[in-house]
């Protein structure tokens, strides 16, 4: 059945009837909505999986908090923003290193500092270059509709625990605020085996969850496991090509609110009969590089909708080894229909 | 005399541990103190960081290594998704109330059943001997190296007086972990009576944890090798400074353990 939500419940219900069991959240605009629509269902009390629900003390909290639960073997999540998330930052190294499973939620608003809260996609270059140190690779979604936005909650817990890694759901403020019609009912995730869990003679096992390797021959051998690992989610990489043709103008590539509005400029030039297509990255990390490089040589023209500075063109320009224009929106402005068609015409 | 074998503890009880120090200790009576109440499957360690880092490797329990500081919050979160379990940590000084105090204070303002044990050696120990919130005035340091100046830096920051502003702590205490030297007239010889204070203070914040309170116990204890002192010196330091600074004491048994 169809029905009309904000993309903040949408999010809430989805995580909730997936199989959320603790939520930890520190509130920042433009994320709060998701922890207060959570906290709604978490009293209703008609889940019963949904185990914990607790506001931490700061995003460092948070993350700690995540951590353990992960290392627990227990599905959960947080929903933060740009100043949160740098935070969060060396928890989620830890969590990576040492494999435990979580989901966040960065509702990007407009940065640096403390920047502001209307919708930017900032967050992108962070995320993608290493979410803390020492080398960081979270699995990082994309939705670009608040149904999309479901959908990636539920898919976020599944590769969260089939990879044992933390996974991050980047999305901004206005598609997390927007009410879109949605048709889907989450079904519960099954939670695979987790033998691995530390929580006290799991399967009559000692379960250590650790990232201290002293030894470098030691150190060297967990990295190479977690990029052999690596390797292996390269094979979830998703992408959407919108009307793609074996010979294009002109290529948009965009992500989430930025493609949505893309489509429709798209369109507008199919219209005036201009070869236009979208490349949108559903999977950020893992980049569907095949599809990238394959579309985007059909394509005379590349054009990279931000809103940012240009940090997607970085990561596209890398793979595809030439020209990416940038058509960027600055400091909470959202693309404009027009001037993505006016970048071809 | 019988030694007693702990399942808790690899190797017999030997640690890697600098010699003299009585992080090894704690960490044996932790061992025997989980054996002696039977909660060994049941113990969860979350590892802080800091000299007891290496813990994991000397008590057989699962384990989780958290962040610099941040061992309570990651505790939280398991003991609230496994509440039969028993969660504890050990914690540096510098850990616990340096880059931790946060997470440290937030947890013991839940209340949430959760045992910490602080070695507080006055110094980082781990990272070779820096001054710490806990480091006493005039203390040498790698970072103070004319004493702790109280003037910039603010007197030792005195952990169960923090945690006593919490109402929902059930047990708070602080011992010495250092035996005492006892001169006679032609060697030294060590007071057992801190051990035994210890072990207890161990055993009964496990206690309370299992009645359903959070527990806190401050180990005033050595780090010889930073304090640059023999390891004699380093204990008689203990007994003539640590205790007039962090004086032993009881501050809060709302179970009544400390009296059974
Ligand atoms: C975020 C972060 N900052 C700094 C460090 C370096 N570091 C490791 S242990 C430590 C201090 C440990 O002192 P304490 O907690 O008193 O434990 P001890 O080693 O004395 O037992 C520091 C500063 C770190 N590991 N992580
Ligand atoms: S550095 Fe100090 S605290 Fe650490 S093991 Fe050695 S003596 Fe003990």
């Amino acid at each position: 059945m169809k029905r009309l939500i904000m993309g903040a419940k949408a999010i809430a219900e989805a995580a909730v009837r997936s199989g959320l069991e603790a939520y930890f959240g520190y509130p920042i605009t433009p994320s709060s909505e998701i922890m207060e629509n959570i906290s709604v269902l978490y009293g209703e009390g008609k889940y019963p999986w949904f185990k914990v629900f607790l506001q931490s003390a700061s995003e460092i909290e948070s993350v700690n908090m995540l951590f353990g639960a992960g290392a627990a073997g227990y599905v959960s999540m947080t929903a933060t923003s740009g100043p949160g998330l740098s935070l969060m930052a060396e928890g989620i190294s830890y969590a990576y290193a040492s494999e435990a499973p979580f989901l966040i939620i960065d509702v990007n608003r407009g940065g640096p500092g403390l920047g502001n809260v209307a919708p930017e996609q900032s967050d992108v270059s962070f995320v993608l270059n290493s979410l803390g140190h020492g080398g960081v690779k979270p699995i990082v979604l994309a939705p670009h509709t608040v149904q999309e936005s479901m959908e990636h909650v539920h898919k976020g817990f599944e590769l969260a625990f089939a990879y044992r890694t933390p996974v991050i759901l980047l999305t901004d403020a206005l598609i997390v605020h927007m009410y879109d019609t949605v048709e889907w009912d989450p079904p519960y995730v099954v939670k695979p085996k987790v033998d691995w869990a530390a929580r006290g003679r799991n399967y009559g096992q000692r379960h250590i969850i650790n990232s201290i390797y002293l030894d470098p021959p030691e150190l060297k051998a967990n990295k190479e496991r977690l990029l052999q690992k690596q390797k292996e989610i390269e094979k979830i990489a998703e992408s959407e090509c919108f009307m793609c043709d074996e010979e294009m103008d002109v290529l948009y590539i965009a992500i989430g609110i930025s493609a949505r509005i893309s489509k429709e400029a798209v369109l507008r030039l199919r219209n005036e009969g201009v070869k236009a297509g979208l490349f949108r990255p559903i999977t950020l990390s893992p980049l569907d590089k095949d599809g990238l490089l394959k579309y985007s040589s059909r394509a005379k023209k590349i054009v990279s909708v931000e809103m940012n500075e240009g940090q997607l063109a970085q990561e596209i320009t890398r793979i595809v080894r030439r020209d990416v224009e940038v058509l960027p929106y600055l400091g909470g402005y959202i693309p404009d229909v027009e001037e993505v068609a006016e970048t071809w015409r | 005399m019988e030694v007693k074998q702990f399942s808790s503890i690899f190797e017999n009880g030997v640690t890697t541990y600098c010699p003299g120090c009585e992080h090894g200790l704690l960490l044996k009576f932790i061992g025997m103190a989980l054996d002696e109440l039977g909660i060994t499957e049941k113990a969860i360690m979350v590892g802080s960081v800091g000299c007891s880092t290496l813990a994991y490797k000397f008590l057989n329990v699962d384990y989780v290594q958290a962040p610099h500081g941040r061992a309570p919050a990651v505790m939280s979160a398991i003991k609230l998704l496994e509440k039969d379990k028993v969660v504890f940590a050990i914690q540096g000084d510098g850990d616990a109330l340096s880059i931790g105090i946060a997470e440290l204070m937030h947890a013991a303002n839940r209340g949430i059943p959760l045992t910490i044990f602080m070695y507080n050696n006055m110094v980082f120990g781990m990272t070779g001997g820096q001054m710490a919130p806990t480091t006493p005035e005039g203390m040498k340091t790698t970072t103070t190296p004319f004493g702790r100046d109280v003037k910039q830096m603010g007197p030792p920051i005195d952990a169960c007086k923090v945690l006593s502003a919490f109402p929902q702590i059930s047990y708070l205490k602080r011992v010495v972990i250092t035996p005492k030297p006892i001169y006679t007239k032609d060697r030294v010889m060590y007071s057992s009576k801190e051990a035994m204070d210890s072990y207890k203070a161990v055993l009964n914040a496990f206690k309370t944890q299992l009645m359903g309170g959070f527990s806190f116990v401050e180990f005033i204890g050595t780090c010889n090798v930073n304090w640059k002192m023999t390891i004699l010196d380093s204990k008689k330091y203990v007994h003539d400074v640590g205790v007039k600074v962090y004086p032993p004491g009881l501050c809060r048994d709302v179970y009544g353990v400390d009296k059974k």
